[in-house]
């Protein structure tokens, strides 16, 4: 550690294998996101109104472009697309190189979800507008409006495949190649309300979050030998006084190479599990305040983690919102062999 | 010695009356929970294990079994697994059981010939009348519709294709009855009486709450509970070292059921804000975040305007001059993503008022349970269908 610690980092070290962003954002974090290609980039959405890119290896920010309204996700097309939704609706896409926006189009309501479909090259978005909309990302243009039974809440691809989770405690999931027709529809087997929904590296399923601390391992493959395998557990709790508090569970993302995934939730702390064992391989010390977003980079060997305080408790004062860049070992995040 | 396998029941922890599929997993459970040293985190064997290791190894002495229920805490009790338990405790055990399968029959018998009598209890016929004896009952009437099996609760697997059903039935019976809707959501707004009809209400009607509700559902949880083995491993894994014992599981006996929820009782309370909608939509109501979002006609315009590159710079500018002119639209914002476009009309109409106006709900964390409605909060167990 003393190696690399540069006058800099040094002070923005937040333990052994961590440090704190500087030039963050001046409100809350809404998502974070790697770059496709590299660990070394990172995208911070925020409620101030900016897209931000990090670079992770100097912890300097490389370059900052507005919304008009709070951004709730971004994402990248490829190493050099930015693209990014909110509060305003509209859908921008911004060049890393040239430091140019396009607003590629919009939705009727403010955007709540934007990701990409590599094996599709498709760009979606979901929106409390109750629609996904496709987008080819070469253009731009819209590739497509499709209805959803309720406000996109969260969304996430698996191969070809394009998973929706909606208010209401919907699920659906739609084959990007053709969108005519829902492909499935089920429930949320959790009670509460949805959170945020993550797909396998291996396409093989899902895993759903709920605002009642508790996560759900699901599959794709309808048949019933497996389905039986899904199950769900309890997580992100705590007891203080003999009162249990449960919290949401807002983040989830998985780590590309093992196929376990983190948790990140309001009560602050980041959760790693292993789905196939059932087991919790690891949690790490307690964030300043609530968990917002998570983002394994693509070669798994960061996790980039936004503390940010989501008003679960109203508008009160609360530990400043920051992003944090954790190096994770092979020991917290690869099952153990048993 | 001539009695019967003694396995013939499902193996069950003594020390605090919970289910298990299977005697392997009740000895993981028994390890991490009863038998786990609380100073260094050994896992032994059994009770009497647990205190010659605090003794010999921590010099101190423990009188009584961690987090088993009161008259069970017996530390000198040699028990591992289903090995051990007395003769006594495993008949009472035996009688509960049979018990709780007679009651739950008869109760749903019972169910459903009240429902018969009372005036149609399809989900099809609206009136709040129907609504109420619901509630006075545990949704006697609401059984037989959604009852389409004598296990499993109708859990439609994956909800396929129960969904519209439902959703056809419920919307009518809304607009009547909100103050007893809050017996509905199971686990949503225990607070009988106050909860937001609105919010509260789209997410459990497509998930076919009724169903969930119904007596039955509850009472047999124990069967359900065979289709998704799978359900009880994750509780009792030592490392999900979040979940309490005091918040009922699926696996939960009988015991243990009516006295908490799964959340929202008196002893677990939910980090979240009363009304169904998400944090972020919560965010977005704040004044300082809505003066920003640009109104529909602007928002419209500027697409259209909006050259590939370099305009933007300009654009900014112009669009920043727009928030100014609208002093604080709540409404007409929650119309634009609020309103029932594509909704399902029912709730969509209770959905409206509680953006601008429901925060002055019961903000009822802890819930206060009272109200019969409560007791049927059980379905949350049931795994057959929510977690």
């Amino acid at each position: 550690m003393s190696g690399r610690a540069a006058a800099e980092k040094s002070s923005t070290m937040t333990g052994a294998n961590e440090f704190k962003l500087t030039q963050g954002p001046e409100d809350g974090v809404s998502a974070v996101k790697f770059s496709p290609s590299s660990a070394q980039f990172l995208l911070v959405s925020s409620w101030d109104c900016t897209v931000r890119l990090f670079d992770v290896s100097t912890n300097s920010m490389r370059m900052k472009y507005q919304h008009l309204a709070p951004v709730l996700d971004c994402a990248f097309y490829d190493p050099t697309h930015a693209w990014s939704g909110g509060l305003d609706s509209q859908l921008k896409t911004h060049d890393l190189n040239t430091d140019q926006d396009t607003i590629v189009g919009t939705h009727d309501a403010p955007i709540r979800c934007v990701e990409y479909c590599p094996e599709v090259n498709v760009m979606v978005t979901g929106s409390w507008d109750m629609s996904v909309r496709l987008w080819d990302p070469r253009t731009p243009c819209n590739a497509g409006t499709f209805t959803q039974p309720e406000k996109v809440y969260t969304l996430s691809v698996a191969g070809d495949r394009l998973i929706v989770g909606t208010a209401g405690r919907r699920v659906l999931v739609w084959d990007l190649r053709n969108m005519g027709y829902v492909q499935q529809r089920r429930e949320s087997s959790l009670k509460y309300q949805t959170r945020c929904i993550r797909a396998f590296p291996n396409k093989q399923g899902y895993v759903l979050s709920s605002i009642e601390g508790r996560v759900a391992v699901e599959y794709l493959d309808p048949s019933l030998e497996v389905q039986k395998k899904k199950y769900a557990f309890k997580c992100h709790r705590l007891k203080e006084n003999g009162i249990e508090q449960v919290y949401p569970v807002n983040a989830i993302s998985f780590h590309s190479v093992h196929n376990t995934f983190a948790t990140g939730g309001s009560d602050g702390f980041v959760n790693i599990w292993d789905p196939f064992n059932k087991k919790r391989l690891c949690q790490f010390h307690r964030y300043p305040t609530s968990i917002a977003s998570l983002a394994f980079s693509s070669d798994g060997s960061l996790l980039a983690i936004a503390s940010s305080y989501m008003q679960e408790q109203g508008d009160v004062s609360h530990p400043a919102d920051a992003v944090f860049i954790r190096q994770v070992t092979d020991a917290e995040t690869k099952p153990k062999s048993t | 010695m001539g009695r019967k396998k003694k396995k013939q029941m499902k193996p069950w922890c003594w020390y605090c009356n919970r289910d298990f599929d299977d005697e392997k997993i009740l000895i993981q459970h028994q390890k991490a929970k009863h038998f786990k040293c609380h100073i260094c985190h050994k896992k032994l064997y059994t009770g009497p294990g647990l205190a010659i290791h605090c003794m010999q190894v921590h010099k101190e002495t423990i009188d009584s079994v961690p987090n088993a229920i009161p008259g069970r805490t017996d530390i000198e009790l040699e028990i591992y697994g289903m090995e051990g338990i007395p003769d006594k405790d495993m008949q009472d055990r035996r009688r509960v059981l049979e018990q709780k399968s007679h009651a739950e029959s008869q109760k749903k018998k019972q169910n459903q010939d009240d429902s018969d009598e009372e005036d149609d209890e399809d989900e099809d016929e609206a009136g709040p009348s129907s609504f109420q004896q619901p509630a006075a009952q545990p949704q006697a009437a609401y059984m037989p519709p959604m009852h389409p099996g004598p296990q499993a609760q109708g859990m439609l697997p994956a909800g396929y294709p129960g969904m519209p059903p439902m959703l056809t039935g419920v919307p009518p019976m809304i607009p009547g009855m909100p103050p007893v809707m809050p017996g509905m959501p199971p686990g949503m707004m225990p607070m009988g009486g106050m909860m937001p009809p609105g919010p509260a209400m789209p997410p459990m009607m497509p998930g076919m709450p009724p169903g969930q509700l119904s007596g039955p559902s509850s009472t047999t949880s124990d069967s359900p509970k065979v289709t998704f083995p799978a359900y009880t491993q994750p509780s009792s894994t030592p490392p999900v070292a979040a979940s309490s014992s005091t918040v009922a599981k699926p696996p939960a006996t009988v015991t243990s059921k009516p006295a908490t929820l799964t959340t929202l009782s008196a002893t677990s309370k939910l980090m979240h804000p009363d009304e169904d909608i998400s944090l972020e939509e919560r965010r977005a109501q704040l004044p300082r975040y809505q003066r920003l979002i640009p109104r529909p006609g602007q928002t419209a315009a500027v697409a259209a305007s909006a050259p590939p590159s370099g305009a933007v710079g300009g654009m900014i500018p112009a669009q920043r001059v727009i928030p100014p002119q609208q002093p604080g639209i709540r409404h007409p914002i929650h119309g634009q993503y609020g309103g029932p476009p594509q909704g399902i009309p029912g709730y969509m109409a209770g959905g409206m008022p509680p953006y601008g106006q429901s925060a002055p709900m019961v903000p009822s964390y802890q819930a206060g349970p009272p109200g019969p409605p409560m007791g049927i909060r059980p379905p949350v167990m049931s795994p057959g269908s929510r977690y």
